[in-house]
């Protein structure tokens, strides 16, 4: 495991106070524009995701990147978590790895 | 609509510091607005706005709705709590002082209009509100129920009595009493439960009438007690003699919105038989016609009907519904069937019938085609790819047969160690958990089937000339087949165990047959596929369902474990578990 660089588990609420780190996150992806897709977080929030994405993509995507702003990331890596995932828990375990337990993450 | 702005400083994070009494309240800043201080709380619901960073010491912040309570014991102080709040700018370097607030009132003027009105207005106001009884009736201020807590002086709510319950006697150790309840929900949907004893419950009784509104003041609040607590509300009421309850007429335009808080069909499993009711939300597939089913207790027939829903999850689960939901709205369901109308239906319990099962009770609210946005994007999901994917009975796979103490995978779960560390487990008679485990041993050498008759299962023996005799059927075949008998090692993070795995179970551990594992052990090569089977079956995860029992062995008595069911790990419900178990954790301590 790469511990050189590591990445946040973050949240549409998370994402803008990490700008500038590397962050990591899951969304459904609602559209695309040109060098970016449009997810929503799994706190509903709408993001940008910048970078060439692979194709296809399925509904759920988990990208690992620079945040850039409160709703937008710069990709580097994308992995297609599938059709079905369970945003609740994954939004729930953004507020445990940033809030009381942020202790046990890197 | 009152808006005002504050400054929080001095802001508190107070999550572990309240343990009892504030749990619902586990934020405490100080509010400013540079002319003056005061204290204010969260609710625990908008502690993820904390959480997320959005409120920060220091921070602007807008108050949409609040209170202003006395501080019990000092007469003078009074603190906000808040209800509503919105983050308007980030943290400021240091504390607003009076002379610069008015650039300050500019700047946030020029992004919306708005009145505001400072914390001393507010203090003011609250003074001149503790006037005579007349006034309050005329001019009363009535609190959202969530805004109530227990540390709260005064207040009137507006409620609609949404469920009555009969009057109960009850003795103990002070003697014998009576006791009822209400269940009241105000406008905005939330609802509270309120319990009257003995004078006031007599006092009352009458009072109180189903689907009626009432203003409500001086009651007390306390914690919920969550074993027997049927609304979502942390806190529950007590009226006593002194409590005001007075009816409020011409009020039938006063409805209140019915507040759901859908679990998703997925998710049901880990409510299986627990207290709380659910919401559940879904699309229906199927109704039945009505069924009279006789009733245990009392010998009545009363008529169920069966619908069957689906939801995103790509689950179902059977919803009975019993009584006039059965009857009336049941055949209105029935004849829109073929539309697959969305319901939503609030206050359901959670049954182990075909695993996991949803119940209406007497309190049960249906509603056809609600006007939601759940509702219209689960209607959108189910047209656009719904009717055409293949969904699963969220009970299936999760055997109930009486026999093998199945209640479902979800309830009674234990780790390892609760087992092992208990050796009189099961002394009296077999106890039955749920386990999420790892294979970690299968021993290759152990003797790990026998012949069986395949016809009654039975141990056959070898008949003298050729074939098998089976003593059960008392007849000897030319063939028989063979079946599983073996121990398993078992491993959590909280230890090892064994457990003896019969036909079923262990085919579903090895990943095939005792025939088609005794046929890879007699192949002779290079590769032995025996020794790779279990192999690949060690160190995969599954659920099991175990019975615990006590066995004489050597004239010692030792603890026996055996398999009763297995199940593949459902991933995103095991999370679920677990999130449920950290919150847990996080209140207890
Ligand atoms: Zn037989």
């Amino acid at each position: 495991m790469d511990t050189s660089s590591p990445s946040a588990f973050v949240n549409g609420a998370l994402l803008g106070r990490l700008a500038g780190r590397k962050v990591r996150t899951v969304v459904q992806v609602i559209g695309s524009e040109i060098g970016s897709v449009v997810g929503k977080t799994t706190d509903d929030v709408q993001i940008f995701v910048r970078g060439s994405s692979p194709a296809p993509l399925t509904t759920y995507v988990e990208v690992i990147g620079i945040a850039e702003s409160d709703n937008s990331i710069r990709a580097e890596t994308w992995t297609n978590f599938g059709n079905t995932f369970d945003p609740q828990n994954f939004n729930e375990l953004c507020k445990l790895a940033n809030g009381e337990f942020k202790h046990l993450f890197m | 609509m009152i808006i005002v702005l504050l400054i929080c400083s001095e802001f508190e994070f107070r999550n572990s510091g309240y343990r009892l009494g504030f749990l619902a309240i586990d934020s405490l800043f100080n509010a400013n607005d540079g002319k003056m201080k005061i204290k204010a709380m969260l609710p625990a619901t908008l502690t993820s706005v904390i959480t997320s960073g959005k409120i920060q010491n220091l921070g602007l912040i807008r108050l949409l709705d609040y209170t202003a309570n006395d501080i019990p014991g000092k007469s003078e102080e009074k603190y906000l709590i808040v209800t509503k709040c919105e983050a308007v700018a980030p943290a400021l370097d240091s504390v607003i002082k009076a002379e610069i607030k008015a650039s300050n009132g500019i700047m946030l003027k020029s992004k919306q209009d708005f009145v505001a009105k400072s914390a001393s207005q507010i203090i003011n106001e609250q003074r001149g509100n503790a006037a005579p009884a007349a006034r309050m009736a005329m001019t009363r201020r009535v609190h959202p129920l969530v805004s109530l807590n227990p540390y709260q002086g005064s207040w009137t709510i507006k409620v609609r009595v949404t469920n009555k319950g009969v009057m109960r006697t009850y003795k103990n150790a002070r003697g014998e009493g009576c006791v009822f309840n209400v269940e009241l929900t105000d406008e905005e949907g939330t609802q509270i439960q309120a319990t009257m004893f003995n004078s006031a419950a007599k006092k009352f009784y009458d009072t109180f009438q189903m689907g009626k509104v009432y203003y409500i003041s001086r009651g007390s609040l306390k914690l919920a007690n969550k074993q027997f607590k049927t609304v979502q509300n942390d806190y529950e009421m007590t009226l006593n003699d002194n409590s005001e309850v007075e009816e409020a007429r011409n009020e039938e335009a006063f409805v209140p919105e019915t507040k759901f808080n859908f679990v998703p069909i997925d998710g049901l499993g880990a409510y299986v038989n627990q207290k709380e009711l659910i919401d559940v939300i879904g699309v229906v597939q199927s109704v039945s016609p009505t069924m009279s089913i006789r009733r245990r207790n009392d010998n009545e027939m009363i008529p169920k009907r069966d619908i069957t829903l689906a939801d995103e999850t790509k689950k179902t689960v059977v919803v009975s519904l019993w009584n006039d939901l059965a009857t009336g709205l049941g055949q209105e369901l029935l004849d829109m069937a073929d539309k697959h109308p969305v319901i939503a239906i609030k206050s359901l319990k959670v049954g182990d019938f075909q695993g996991v099962s949803l119940s209406t009770i007497s309190r049960s609210n249906v509603v056809i085609n609600p006007d939601s946005p759940e509702a219209t994007k689960l209607k959108s999901w189910y047209d656009s790819e719904g009717k055409e994917t293949s969904m699963s009975a969220i009970g299936s796979g999760m055997s109930s047969s009486a026999n093998n103490g199945s209640r479902s995978m979800y309830s009674d779960r234990v780790c390892l160690s609760h087992i092992t560390s208990n050796p009189s487990l099961g002394d009296e008679k077999p106890v039955f958990f749920s386990t999420r485990a790892y294979i970690s041993f299968i021993k290759p050498d152990q003797t790990m089937w026998y012949r069986a008759c395949k016809t009654c299962n039975k141990k056959v023996t070898e008949a003298m000339d050729s074939g098998y005799w089976c003593e059960g059927c008392q007849k000897k075949d030319e063939e028989c087949s063979l079946r599983y008998i073996m121990a398993v090692k078992v491993s959590d993070s909280t230890g090892e165990a064994w457990f003896s795995a019969f036909n079923d179970e262990a085919e579903k551990i090895v990943g095939c047959t005792a025939d088609g594992l005794n046929e890879l052990k007699s192949e002779e090569g290079e590769v032995n596929e025996f020794q790779t089977k279990l192999k690949e079956a060690t160190w995969s995860s599954h659920l099991f369902r175990v019975s615990v029992s006590q066995q004489e062995y050597n004239s010692e008595k030792r603890q026996r474990v055996t398999v009763k069911g297995v199940s593949p790990i459902d991933f995103a419900a095991e999370t679920r578990l677990l999130l449920q178990d950290i919150s847990k954790n996080k209140t207890s301590h």
